[in-house]
């Protein structure tokens, strides 16, 4: 087997695979974000427009459910970005890469942390400030 | 694709300075509106990492990341403050 010139998966084909699956997985994320993005510019578009609302509802309210769904975009979107930083590491051949890589997966789970606590925290003022709305509307809230 | 992502980063940022404004004409409030431009920065930034990664945007992303936690803590801070000070009444005060 001295003169084998084909492998079974030469390292090139890996390159390649991986290279564009990492595309496909980063460019999946930016687009989760993009549309987060449309999603909320809209919405706050409409609630500007919409100059009457009920007489009880608190416009930060509203407010804050669309930046709850906003932030809820963004991270599912750096979730996805995460999976293509783990996919890189697969292939990456310098340690300056190595270095970026790093650095990346860094930030985008830092980011991802504080994300989340910051949507938990705004999910609890928002029900918070809707319970107090409809115990205020029927009933004295326990 | 890189130059596509630059674009879409751009589309979002002016998207963000857009719901800015309409957000403070709705609201009529500082805090939550600055959250709100950070965010959408913040979203910029992420598509922008996403193209070709180079030193240059990993510290621009960072750094808009880093401002953006600053900003949201402190103004969470205060708007608890306030909040503390009119007797629990209001999520937030006017700036």
């Amino acid at each position: 087997m001295s003169g084998m010139d084909w492998d079974l998966l030469p390292e090139s084909a890996l390159h390649r695979a991986v290279d564009l699956t990492v595309r496909l997985v980063e460019f999946g994320g930016a687009a989760v974000i993009f549309i987060g993005a449309v999603w909320a510019f809209v919405q706050f578009l409409l609630l500007g427009v919409r100059r009457r609302r009920p007489r009880n509802a608190r416009p930060i309210a509203g407010f804050n459910r669309i930046r709850l769904s906003l932030g809820r975009f963004l991270a599912l979107g750096l979730e996805f970005q995460l999976a293509g930083d783990v996919l890189r590491t697969a292939i990456a051949p310098s340690f300056d890469q190595i270095g970026q890589l790093a650095a990346i997966a860094a930030i985008r789970t830092g980011l991802n942390f504080f994300l989340g606590r910051e949507i938990e925290a705004e999910r609890r003022e928002v029900e918070r400030l809707s319970a107090h709305d409809r115990g205020g509307a029927t009933a004295p809230a326990p | 694709m890189t130059a596509l992502l630059g674009q879409a980063a751009l589309w979002v940022a002016a998207f963000g300075l857009i719901s800015a404004v309409c957000a403070a004409i709705h609201l009529r409030q500082v805090q939550p509106v600055v959250a709100l431009l950070a965010d959408f920065l913040l979203a910029a930034g992420l598509i922008r990492l996403a193209g070709e990664p180079s030193w240059d945007s990993l510290a621009l992303a960072a750094s808009t990341g880093a401002v953006r936690l600053l900003l949201g803590a402190a103004l969470r801070h205060r708007a608890s403050g306030i909040g503390a000070r009119r007797g629990g009444g209001g999520g937030g005060g006017s700036g």
